[in-house]
């Protein structure tokens, strides 16, 4: 649906953008993940024809993003940074106005907004101006600019930013039910926002793709080893006992919570079992046991210190 | 044409929506109509006391009087408050980040710029309408020459739909709307005194001046030094110049050509303006 090859936005020497390629198919949730200023909103502003490429090509559906930008354009639903709202208008003309000029047949506006509106949970807030709504609001109707003309591609900016936590797992639950049907790339500095929403990450870092992959490939990807948790009644001696076990390579105090060990194993092998085992068979009173999976943060500030994975 | 259309209502919308469009029609509306009805007071003055005398009496005439000095008057006033309506069309989209909606809606910039136009020109529309009222007004007691009048409008509506044209392409070159405004003012009043040194200038031909400049060269290669003077160029440079004929009643096409192409020129820089951000 989307094909990005060697796409490279120069502001003066400075490249925003350089040389990033990439693929989205149809239907498939990408997220962009970046700290600020990564060029994640140089590259949506190029696939949106906001702005031209320096170099390289985009093609959305087919259509080139600089040979044909109105047909491009069509198929597109485009959040912003910042939601592009007119303050002295009212939500429901506002969403008329953009449904008319994003080419929504005339007999349709009315049932598409209506829809829009439903979708955003905006019906109650149709009659309100917009300048008055709070921000959540006015990032709802931002996105219900976005979605209401059905696009084939949506495209957003950072979608959560400035939303309680509440709003923030509706606008989620919105976003993945586009998924499927629609291809959405989104973008965020929020690592938990792309394990939730995203089917597929790229890190982009400085301009360039950092990292490309699933959440759960991203973030077990380079662990050599496997960390263990355990939590026990009575922990005295236990810390030698486990480290004795074949397979083991460290035993620690776990952070926090008194009475908690984190084993640390080689990670071609599960000794779950044998911790169980042995911990029972010493009585040390076992209460809990997890997995530590590392934390998408912790691979995140790894890829952009430029340390390998 | 139908996205053209969006665009110019919501325009419109947008100025009957904020405080601008009441205030500009407010103060517009009272001082051409303290004008107008300091020449009828003027001309009814005049009247009353040369009622007995048929030959100053025959001189005097409404058109004249009333009628013409009003659209002088409407076209100072747009001048001064046309930049005032044009300021905001694009500045204001390029500061809030609307921009970002309009250049990635199915769109060409051409549809943008006509919309934006045509909304600030139907405003422009509404200003003129209610000034109907005065020669209606006169329509009561004394019976004007409608034909000059209604050419009268033509003229000062095409005078407005330039100057309008003018702030629209200013105000694509900014984020600022004050710059955006006297960016326009200043466009405007220099159209408007560029004719103010054309008297001095009628010494000068313009066929002279090249020859001055290429050295001689221009004679030597068989071009004349007479035809028309720098002061003649001035002077049709000057947008209220061409507003004089109008005024009268009468429709030159040279006048009409000279708005005409003043608009089209404006609009067409601005569309270049918006596309150039295409291939920065």
């Amino acid at each position: 649906m989307i094909e990005v090859n060697g796409l490279t936005k120069l502001y003066g020497v400075r490249a925003a953008v350089a040389d990033v390629t990439f693929a989205v198919r149809k239907g498939e949730v990408l997220g962009f993940l970046g700290p600020n200023g990564a060029g994640k909103t140089t590259t949506m502003r190029i696939l949106t024809g906001f702005v031209p490429a320096s170099s390289g090509r985009a093609r959305v559906a087919g259509f080139d993003v600089q040979d044909d930008p109105i047909e491009v354009k069509r198929r597109i639903g485009y959040l912003p940074e910042h939601p592009p709202l007119y303050d002295e208008m009212t939500v429901r003309p506002y969403l008329e106005f953009v449904a008319t000029i994003r080419g929504v047949p005339r007999r349709e506006v009315k049932a598409k907004v209506d829809r829009g509106l439903e979708r955003c949970g905006l019906t109650a807030v149709q009659g309100r101006l917009i300048a008055l709504l709070s921000k959540g609001y006015q990032q709802r109707v931002g996105l219900a600019q976005a979605i209401l003309h059905e696009p084939d591609v949506l495209i957003l900016d950072e979608p959560t930013v400035g939303l309680d936590p509440s709003q923030i797992r509706e606008i989620r639950q919105l976003i993945r039910s586009f998924g499927g049907d629609h291809t959405v790339i989104l973008s965020t500095h929020i690592l938990a926002e792309v394990a939730v929403t995203c089917q597929r990450v790229l890190i982009i870092n400085e301009g360039r793709i950092a990292a490309e992959g699933t959440p759960e490939g991203l973030a077990s990807r380079g662990e050599r080893t496997r960390r263990i948790e355990i939590r026990l009644a009575r922990p005295d001696g236990a810390a030698d006992g486990l480290a004795s076990l074949p397979g083991v390579l460290r035993v620690d105090r776990g952070e926090g919570a008194e009475k908690t060990l984190v084993i640390e194993t080689d990670a071609s092998r599960d000794l779950r079992e044998e911790i169980a085992v042995r911990a029972v068979g010493q009585n040390w009173g076992l209460l809990e046991m997890r997995t530590l999976t590392p934390s998408l943060e912790d691979i995140f500030i790894r890829i952009i210190r430029g340390e390998t994975v | 044409m139908r996205n053209t259309l969006a665009i110019a209502w919501r325009e419109l919308r947008t100025y009957f929506a904020s405080p601008l469009a009441y205030v500009v029609i407010g103060v517009f509306v009272l001082l051409s109509g303290y004008i107008f009805w300091a020449s009828l007071v003027r001309f009814s003055d005049l009247c009353l006391r040369y009622g007995n005398n048929p030959y100053v009496f025959n001189q005097l005439n409404v058109n004249d009087m009333v009628i013409r000095p009003l659209f002088g008057s409407i076209g100072v006033i747009f001048l001064l408050m046309l930049p005032a309506v044009s300021m905001r069309l694009l500045a204001e989209e390029r500061r809030t980040g609307t921009a970002e909606l309009l250049f990635t809606c199915p769109v060409t910039t051409l549809q943008i710029v006509l919309g934006k136009y045509l909304g600030a020109g139907l405003l422009l529309i509404v200003m003129l309408a209610i000034t109907f009222v005065y020669p209606l007004l006169i329509l009561t007691k004394v019976s004007p020459d409608m034909g000059p009048a209604l050419v009268g409008y033509a003229g000062v509506l095409l005078l407005g739909l330039t100057i309008l044209a003018i702030g629209l392409f200013v105000s694509s070159l900014t984020e600022n709307q004050i710059v955006a405004a006297v960016g326009a003012f200043g466009v405007n009043l220099l159209l408007w005194a560029i004719a103010w040194a054309a008297e001095a200038a009628e010494s000068y031909t313009l066929a002279g001046l090249i020859n001055s400049a290429t050295a001689g060269l221009w004679e030597k290669v068989g071009g004349g030094t007479g035809g028309p003077t720098l002061g003649d160029l001035l002077t049709r440079l000057s947008i209220t110049e061409h507003l004089q004929d109008f005024r009268k009643g009468l429709i030159d096409t040279e006048h009409v050509v000279f708005f005409v192409t003043a608009i089209v020129f404006a609009l067409f820089l601005t569309q270049r303006v918006l596309d150039s951000r295409r291939w920065r």
